[in-house]
């Protein structure tokens, strides 16, 4: 066997990192996919993963759609990870009128049925305690309300015990970095790397404009 | 590798009227003799270490939030002032370009570097340590500088351009919500973009990078050779502003005091020429009190740890700590004391009362805002001088100081007034959690919940600095404005109840790290609009402007002009936005170009994003392209949401 062939059947294995905060806080509630699969939200979403969660609901005309669209986008970035070692779940803050099929259409309809990704349903008390342990701020304004939060990604790395956010209506570049600072540590050598070619960018800016852009 | 030695050094102008390097260096002497005699100074060699200490386990993390903290028993341990940084020869020396094979983080050139060759050096570095909070208590895990809570106090001199090189040796895997890249800001520093700890200008484990502070006033260009004296700042801050986890690293500890010296504040109370004769020997009858708020809970592994929890926003707190202690007692000898209060936040606002034995609020004459001198001071108490407290909207302390988060309230506090033997406390609207009864009897009216700390009146002793002299009443007067060129509105909001999703907001935008959201000429003054009257907003923003410090033109309430307060007549560089406020301001842009930040300090809103760029640029070519840039990013948002896009 080829190294290559060898490399593209290994499946990644996912470690959680020592201090993650495991189903006691994630919950191990059993959701069903827009593809109508049973799943565990911690056990087979989270353990050891790097993922960008969002909530919305099939019949919102508002920020979800512009949300998936902007998912889409990143997607197309990041295809060579997705499904391997990063992957989007939108669950629905609406589980009662939204059933898998009503989701698979969804996704089908707004071409986000790609691979990585998982819209999800469930048990209403199941999906609110989700979104509360995700996003709970420790604020009644923040919490109380299922609209809130809902143009957030929320980004989590249970490998490396990393939580971030990003808002879906930033640039596409913007989010691409925010779900980057979610990545696993890199080597200082790589880092050193990327340093430089930051340093490039910076000198040229400056040679231009006089200061650095960086935009 | 240049030879230090051969680096043109800064030329140190003997002047008249203002400080010779002669008068800089009795200062030192001076101010080194009493450090020595001085009781309230941390003076642990720790403070001085600064690599190869092994750092402590990670900590576990308490898995559900404590009701509360472990109890502490109050007026245990002794206020402190945190130990000055130490000088010393930076190797390999800093540079102007970036040091890349010696480790330095990616950075622009520094700004005339030639013009202001660094003076003095200092190294700074980000770690783990332990500090243990109060007696009571083990030891907590915390990242500070230096591995020290609070770090290091820088004490710098105008006119003697600093560098100070942050290292980061954050672990590379933390079990906490911290993030282990740092930008450090000295707030309010007139410094260069790339010295200025922007958002997303953030570095690794393994990095450093040199911040160029060359501690001129602002406007130095049209005053050579010395600035303006008019111009003059003094208590500043240093702290991570490492985009959406300042509040993380902040709690965790990443954060310090700043002082600058110069004629007029030259850090000792002799009678020099042009001093104010404030008191002013730092860590004797001058002191930062850093406030913050943690929240504890014991762990298996027999430390106290700091509660956090990673996707959380940093935790409310229900123990107040003052210089890194838990309701510290203070000696103090009959005299007047200065005491340049911060809120290091992350997220909490402070209402500040001086409670005499007799229970009643005393007097504190406050005589600077932010970093800058009052041009007269303002003495605040419930009585008298009751108007002056801004402590006025719910909850109305009467006679307290409302410290929101990274705004400095230098104060005098006069003890001479009091018998030897009696005790006074600073006292904190919000009741905190004690668990322990006050060991000594509290003045009537006074709950131990809310002491911040407590003063222990004694009498001054041979060798204690006697008292100065009486605050003059003209501290200084500011410099003329010059007129507007031009006018901006910034919006702080939340989207409305009815709007979905609901987001923190500055004109309608989230932080971007590469996004200008405005344009600034060099070298021109704008009047702003900071307005938190827009969108049914609800909350509050304490709003910070990087670069120079505002005057406030004019302030409204729900839209109705209303008079400036007295405490926000000074120059400032925080501006607090309640529900419905908007204030008028006017701000210069001078002596340097790059990308600066407008944002709320409440650290949670500023992780949540409501924070934007804004650029200075050299001349009308960088100017046009600004404005090419955000109308660019304008476009691209416009046009991935567009409608037929989207369905």
């Amino acid at each position: 066997m080829k190294r290559r062939e060898l490399f593209s059947i290994t499946k990644p294995s996912f470690h959680p990192h020592p201090a993650s905060p495991g189903v006691g806080r994630f919950t191990n509630a059993l959701l069903r996919t827009h593809e109508n699969k049973e799943v565990r939200f911690y056990d087979d979403l989270i353990r050891g993963k790097q993922v960008v969660v969002n909530f919305m609901y099939a019949e919102c005309h508002g920020a979800c759609p512009l949300v998936t669209q902007s998912l889409i986008k990143v997607h197309r970035a990041l295809k060579n990870r997705m499904g391997r070692d990063l992957f989007f779940y939108s669950i629905t803050i609406k589980p009662d009128d939204d059933s898998p099929a009503a989701l698979e259409h969804y996704a089908r309809t707004r071409r986000a049925n790609l691979p990585g990704w998982s819209f999800l349903t469930g048990n209403a008390f199941d999906i609110e305690t989700i979104r509360f342990r995700l996003f709970g701020m420790n604020h009644p304004g923040f919490d109380l309300d299922a609209a809130m939060h809902a143009g957030t990604l929320r980004i989590i790395n249970d490998g490396t015990n990393c939580w971030t956010a990003v808002e879906a209506f930033a640039s596409q570049k913007a989010i691409l970095k925010h779900i980057s600072w979610a990545d696993p540590p890199k080597s200082y050598t790589d880092r050193l790397l990327e340093s430089r070619v930051r340093q490039t960018l910076i000198d040229k800016d400056v040679k231009a404009y006089g200061y650095r852009r960086d935009v | 590798m240049p030879n230090k030695k051969a680096k043109p050094r800064k030329k140190i102008k003997e002047s008249t009227g203002s400080l010779s390097r002669r008068d800089v260096l009795k200062i030192g002497a001076a101010t080194g003799a009493v450090t020595i005699l001085a009781p309230n100074i941390i003076t642990s060699n720790k403070a001085l270490a600064f690599t190869g200490e092994t750092p402590p386990a990670e900590p576990s993390i308490c898995a559900t939030a404590p009701t509360s903290s472990p109890a502490t028993t109050p007026f245990l341990d002794t206020f402190t002032a945190p130990f000055p940084a130490i000088p010393q020869e930076l190797n390999p020396a800093p540079t102007e370009a970036r040091n890349l094979a010696g480790g330095e983080a990616e950075r622009a050139n520094h700004q005339r570097w030639n013009e202001f060759p660094p003076d003095v050096e200092y190294e700074l570095e980000a770690r783990a340590g332990l500090h243990t909070f109060h007696s009571d208590y083990s030891p907590s895990y915390i990242w500070g500088f230096n591995g020290r809570y609070p770090a290091p106090t820088v004490l710098n001199l105008y006119n003697h351009p600093t560098i100070v090189r942050f290292r980061n040796s954050l672990p590379i895997t933390t079990t906490t919500f911290g993030r282990n890249e740092i930008s450090i800001h000295l707030h309010n520093g007139h410094h260069a973009s790339e010295s200025d700890g922007f958002a997303g200008d953030f570095f690794g484990t393994g990095f450093w990078k040199d911040n160029h502070y060359p501690n001129i006033y602002a406007g130095y260009d049209a005053y050579p050779p010395d600035g303006d004296e008019q111009e003059a700042m003094h208590s500043f801050w240093f702290h991570d502003h490492r985009a959406a986890f300042t509040a993380n690293n902040n709690y965790l500890g990443l954060n310090g005091m700043f002082l600058v010296y110069d004629t007029k504040d030259p850090g000792h109370e002799l009678a020099t020429s042009g001093s104010l004769r404030l008191p002013g020997y730092y860590g004797i009858t001058d002191f930062p009190i850093i406030l913050t708020d943690k929240k504890f809970c014991l762990t298996e592994n027999g430390r106290t740890e700091l509660f956090n929890q990673v996707g959380g926003a940093a935790p409310g707190g229900d123990k107040w700590i003052v210089n890194g202690k838990i309701q510290p007692k203070m000696t103090v000898r009959r005299r007047k004391y200065r005491f340049r209060i911060l809120n290091t936040g992350p997220a909490k606002t402070y209402d500040i009362t001086l409670v005499k034995p007799d229970g009643s609020v005393g007097t504190v004459v406050v005589v600077g805002t932010d970093a800058n001198f009052l041009e007269h001071p303002i003495p605040v108490d419930a009585g008298a001088n009751a108007a002056n407290s801004n402590s006025t909207t719910a909850p109305i302390v009467p006679g307290g100081l409302r410290v929101s988060v990274a705004e400095r309230y230098d104060v005098i506090i006069d003890f001479s007034e009091f018998a030897a033997g009696s005790k006074l406390y600073l006292k904190e609207a919000q009741a905190q959690f004690v668990g322990v009864a006050s060991p000594d009897p509290l003045p009537s009216g006074l709950a131990i919940e809310n002491v911040l700390m407590q003063f222990n009146v004694v009498e001054r002793e041979w060798w204690f600095p006697p008292d100065t002299t009486s605050i003059p009443s003209t501290l200084t007067t500011y410099p003329t404005l010059p007129s507007t060129d031009n006018t901006f509105e910034w919006q702080f909001v939340r989207d409305p109840p009815t709007a979905n999703p609901r987001l923190f907001r500055i004109n309608g935008q989230v932080f971007d790290a590469e996004k200008p959201s405005h344009c600034i000429l060099k070298g021109t003054t704008e009047e702003w609009l900071l307005n938190n009257n827009v969108g049914g907003s609800a909350w509050v923003h304490p709003v910070h402007i990087h670069f120079e410090e505002f005057r406030v033109l004019k302030r409204f309430v729900n839209g109705v002009e209303v008079p400036v307060p007295p405490l926000m007549s000074g120059r400032k560089d925080v501006m607090r936005l309640e529900a419905g406020q908007g204030a008028l301001i006017k701000m210069q842009f001078r002596d340097f170009v790059g990308r600066y930040l407008i944002h709320c300090h409440n650290m949670n809103h500023e992780d949540a994003f409501m924070m934007v760029r804004w650029d200075i640029v050299p001349d009308q070519a960088g100017l046009l392209n600004c404005q090419q840039q955000m109308a660019a990013h304008r476009k691209e948002l416009e046009a991935r949401f567009r409608k037929e896009e989207v369905s």
